[in-house]
């Protein structure tokens, strides 16, 4: 018994020990690599028919690493799991168009918002005809990603919503009929319905709040000072709207 | 881009993401099988501190889901040590599944190697110590092979349960294969909203399956000339 009692207040130090807060940006720089959480998320960050990450947000990331002087490496998480990530040392911050909602502001320390969106209206091109104002909307059921802009902004107009995994089962929700439409992100309905997409057959409109995207890091980590000294950088040098250029979000680029 | 444009970048993917499947599934057999055994002699052990023990962390194994299992291996490391020991990277992730399914179905192993164990009549052993057999060598020449027989049914219940089972290790973000089928549908390779690959899936787990059912019949049969 003592021999338990000993071992277990061992345990107990050793994790008391490693518990002091740490300083974010000596870490990133001493293991040379900086751990960006993503997901497959066109155009902000998915694969390039090579399987290499490519997108606004990767392209940026690699860049802010070049910044830091440390190598980038992306690492895929599930998007409800994104705080247990940072948490547990896993990824040292999330940089996928995560929009700046209160709840992400109170558990990771947000980078300044860089880029606008809106969550939209996704329907079948055929019936959106009928649904020009935000009123008409009551009575349909909308799919949502759980914990997304896109359920709050619904719950807030009081619409009925069935939450769904991810925004990309939202529009399969749709595609399929089991919901009459679907509320997601502006940028990401304009990659993936409408024309020479998967959903030829869909369409957006409706826009029903005003966002903006930022980057998360650890709650207390000093590496936001960091990234928006670089985004600051960036905006004067002209390259980050020669980056948006490049994948055809310039339109929703912060101050332009 | 039409089915036959995106049918070999699908299929690449996904055959990348059953690889992955299929090593968790090798590993967790590799582990899983000593470690139920290890487990199954303990919990007859004569000493009753040490079965209380196994039967106690059988409990929880068994009682809680696998997918928590998951969590905890994977995310408390690094959220309450601040140590996160598995590293980064896929292989880090595969390492903390690794770990979960093979101590998850070692507690299940360990119950059907205990029932074989203990279902044969305690006449036999009685008969060999009468013969001047050693325990031992009752339980490799005499116990052993007809435990086999008696197990297989149940080994083969679990061992086609687990090939499913190693779907749950996306929720560590593990790329097996329904994750790979899955990121078609958000956008992945130049393909976006195509859900047909999430589905087709199926089809990997049915050949995997049905593998096994033969697999399995084969060793039945193999073993039916006593009973």
């Amino acid at each position: 018994m003592k021999k338990i009692v000993a071992l277990l207040l061992c345990l107990v130090l050793a994790a008391a020990s490693a518990l002091a807060l740490a300083d974010d940006k000596a870490d990133v720089i001493a293991k040379g690599k900086l751990i960006v959480g993503i997901t497959d998320f066109e155009p902000m960050d998915y694969r390039d028919t090579d399987g290499s990450w490519v997108g606004f947000d990767a392209d940026l990331a690699r860049k802010f690493g070049e910044y830091l002087g440390v190598e980038v490496e992306f690492q895929e998480i599930d998007w409800d799991n994104k705080v247990l990530e940072l948490d547990s040392l896993t990824i040292d911050c999330v940089w996928n168009g995560m929009t700046l909602t209160d709840e992400v502001l109170s558990a990771m320390e947000c980078s300044k918002p860089y880029m606008n969106n809106a969550q939209v209206v996704v329907m079948f091109a055929d019936k959106i005809g009928g649904y020009s104002t935000v009123e008409s909307l009551s009575g349909l059921v909308f799919a949502v990603e759980a914990g997304s802009a896109g359920e709050k902004v619904a719950t807030e107009l009081g619409l009925e919503v069935n939450a769904v995994q991810n925004q990309a089962s939202a529009l399969m929700e749709v595609a399929a009929g089991t919901s009459d439409a679907a509320i997601i992100d502006a940028l990401m309905a304009a990659a993936m319905v409408g024309e020479g997409t998967g959903y030829e057959n869909l369409t957006y409109a409706l826009p029903l709040n005003d966002e903006q995207y930022g980057v998360g890091f650890r709650k207390g980590s000093n590496l936001v000072d960091e990234l928006n000294a670089f985004l600051d950088a960036c905006t004067a040098d002209g390259s980050l709207l020669e980056l948006a250029k490049l994948y055809s979000v310039q339109g929703a680029l912060i101050g332009e | 881009m039409d089915f036959s444009q995106q049918f070999p970048i699908v299929f690449a993917s996904l055959n990348t993401g059953f690889l992955q499947t299929l090593r968790l599934f090798a590993i967790t057999l590799i582990g899983a099988i000593p470690l139920g055994l290890l487990l199954a002699v303990a919990e007859m052990s004569s000493f009753r501190p040490l079965r209380m023990l196994i039967k106690t962390i059988v409990w929880i194994i068994r009682g809680s889901p696998l997918m928590i299992q998951l969590l905890i291996i994977f995310y408390f490391p690094g959220l309450v040590l601040k140590n996160p020991i598995w590293g980064s990277g896929e292989t880090g992730r595969f390492a903390a599944a690794s770990v979960a399914f093979v101590i998850n179905y070692a507690c299940y192993f360990c119950e059907i190697f205990r029932g074989g164990i203990q279902g044969i009549p305690v006449g036999q052993e009685e008969a060999g110590l009468v013969l001047g057999m050693k325990p031992a060598q009752i339980f490799f020449r005499v116990k052993l092979l007809q435990v086999v027989k008696a197990i297989i049914p149940p080994m083969s219940n679990e061992i086609i349960t687990l090939i499913k089972d190693t779907s749950l290790a996306r929720i560590i973000a593990l790329q097996e294969i329904i994750w790979a089928g899955q990121s078609f549908l958000k956008g992945s390779g130049g393909i976006s909203g195509a859900i047909w690959p999430l589905f087709f899936t199926g089809i990997y787990y049915l050949a995997a399956t049905g593998i096994l059912t033969i697999v399995f019949a084969k060793l039945e049969k193999k073993l039916s000339y006593f009973r």
